[in-house]
């Protein structure tokens, strides 16, 4: 692995049901959570959103497309500063729930994508950034 | 009037009590650094106790909605306290920028209800000058999740932007028409007395600002101020013998889509939740978006009050840009919006300066022409009789609407 400087972004707030798919994320795996009748669905909760069903987890590809994004040029806290802009985007996955990720360039993680290489529909695929030993984030790039 | 469902039928029948606005007060906006929370919210109390023509005493209701300067759990009581009121009802709202909207409704509820007579709805902050640290963190985390959205670096602004950059992408919104909000509103902010920004501003100039984040430069954004607003509901009988004429309260309406914006379903969901809370006001009201005569849109971004009307019915599915760019929305205009000049260029204190500038607007008194000390100018809208208004939470998550009258509901 190669040398990173230490990672300062805010890290997830993890609730108790939170536990499964950030772990499956440090074992490089992309689970999703899906109702009883197998109906997927993001954020994770313990109860399925609408019915409040039991659910359980299930792999998903990574594969998506961008909704939508916003490039931002200001960063929510001193953490960001001196930063090149970060583009938060809504990506649609295959699977069909739509998750907020931002995008780079490559499997290395940040920095971010270049600005004019987004567009909204563009197809992306999930990887994995190791931003501390105890914390994988998802972020997606270009696909192909 | 449209008979209207059971509901609409229960909102009319609470409103025909002639549930009024009786007085309203504004503070001095932008940055306070000599005076604190609770000082300003006494402050606009007397201004707007003054304009009704009331005592302290004469108030039996409070409403306020929080701080993030002054933590309390308790906000209504703290200030009740403060200003050594004995209330026989108080509640605090937190529904972010919905809020005024809903403390109006919630004053509307308890006078129905025989819990009060007169409400004392006021809000007031100095945010901009007295933040507190933890007040700062809940402020940017508030309208994030904190483990699928934050993370990225979600800025509120870009909260926004994400919406806001589908919606351009749908409809083929040129920035011109953001901009041209922002420009119209900075007209008519020239004119308000206690507006932050006076100068005039072209969508030129508005374009040419910094970049923030995606769709949004610099002066697309609210401002963050210090200042208090406040508004006194009552009933027409007990309003009967203030100083001002009554603006009656004649339809309330709420509309939710999302709380965070990776939930938003679609950009037409979102216009669709926002929309109700207005559809539903003018429905329990008994007029349509064409029998306005001014709208105080809650502008929290350029691109906020654009989806608003459209889901208000005043614009179809992506004209609202169009609609502006051809100056419907100016003094003058069609349809005047943000006769204050808004969150943008006034101050932002959620919804309140919104409900305010409406009330003035129907009173006729929205000419500041007189305040030659704040070389305040006429934004009156000449015989305006109906205003809509309203407030977001959130991301557009959460939305509250009033249709205010100058003249008492139909079946009242």
């Amino acid at each position: 692995m190669s040398e990173k400087p230490a990672y300062t972004k805010p890290l997830p707030d993890l609730r108790p049901e939170d536990a499964t798919f950030w772990e499956a994320l440090k074992e490089h795996r992309f689970i999703i959570p899906c109702d009883d009748a197998g109906k997927p669905f993001w954020y994770p909760r313990k109860y399925a959103p609408g019915t409040l069903s039991a659910t359980s987890w299930m792999d998903a590809t990574g594969n998506g497309t961008v909704y939508t994004y916003s490039t931002h040029f200001m960063g929510p806290s001193k953490a960001y500063k001196g930063d090149p802009p970060h583009i938060v985007a809504l990506i649609d996955l295959e699977e069909g729930p739509r998750m907020m990720s931002i995008l780079v360039k490559d499997e290395e993680g940040y920095p971010s994508l270049d600005p004019e290489d987004v567009t909204i529909g563009m197809k992306v695929k999930l990887v994995f950034d190791d931003v501390t030993d105890e914390v994988t984030m998802p972020r997606f790039t270009p696909a192909g | 009037m449209a008979e209207g469902t059971p509901d609409v039928k229960e909102a009319r029948r609470m409103l025909a009590k002639g549930i009024c606005i009786a007085g309203v007060g504004e503070t001095e906006q932008g940055i306070i650094s000599d005076r604190g929370s609770f000082e300003l919210l006494a402050e606009v109390t007397k201004t707007a106790l003054d304009d009704a023509g009331l005592e302290l005493k004469d108030v039996d209701g409070i409403v306020t909605a929080f701080s993030f300067v002054e933590s309390t759990l308790m906000h209504s009581t703290t200030l009740a306290d403060y200003m050594g009121m004995k209330p026989g009802y108080f509640a605090s709202v937190a529904v972010g920028g919905a809020t005024a909207p809903l403390m109006a409704v919630q004053a509307a509820l308890a006078i129905d209800a025989g819990l009060a007579e007169t409400v004392l709805c006021v809000r007031g902050d100095n945010t901009r000058s007295g933040i507190s640290s933890s007040g700062m963190l809940a402020m940017a985390r508030e309208m994030s999740h904190g483990a699928y959205e934050a993370p990225f670096g979600l800025t509120t602004i870009g909260g926004y932007g994400l919406l806001a950059q589908r919606y351009m992408y749908e409809h083929d919104i040129p920035q011109e028409a953001l901009a041209a909000v922002v420009a119209t509103q900075s007209e008519h902010a020239a004119l308000k007395w206690n507006a932050m920004l006076r100068d005039v501003v072209t969508v030129e100039e508005v374009m040419e600002s910094r970049w923030i984040a995606t769709p949004f430069h610099a002066l697309d954004c609210s401002l963050v101020s210090d200042g208090a607003a406040a508004f006194i509901v009552t009933t027409a009988a007990r309003a009967k013998n203030m100083k001002k004429k009554p603006v009656y309260i004649t339809g309330i309406g709420e509309g939710f889509s999302h709380q965070y914006i990776s939930q938003a379903a679609s950009v037409a969901s979102v216009r669709d939740g926002l929309g109700r809370a207005g559809r539903r006001a003018m429905e329990v009201a008994g007029i349509t978006a064409q029998d306005l005569d001014v709208a105080e849109i809650y502008d929290s971004f350029s691109f906020t009050p654009l989806i608003a009307l459209e889901g208000f019915g005043v614009c179809g599915p992506g004209e609202a840009g169009a609609w502006v760019l051809e100056g419907n929305a100016k003094l003058g205009g069609k349809l005047p919006m943000n006769t204050h000049g808004g969150l943008i260029r006034q101050a932002h204190l959620g919804a309140m300066h919104h409900i305010v500038e409406a009330v003035l607007q129907l009173r006729g008194e929205a000419d500041d022409s007189a305040k030659t000390e704040f070389n305040g100018g006429n934004h009156q809208v000449p015989g305006a009789k109906l205003a809509i208004t309203n407030g977001s939470g959130g991301i557009l998550a959460a939305t509250s609407a009033l249709v205010l009258s100058s003249e008492p509901p139909s079946a009242a």
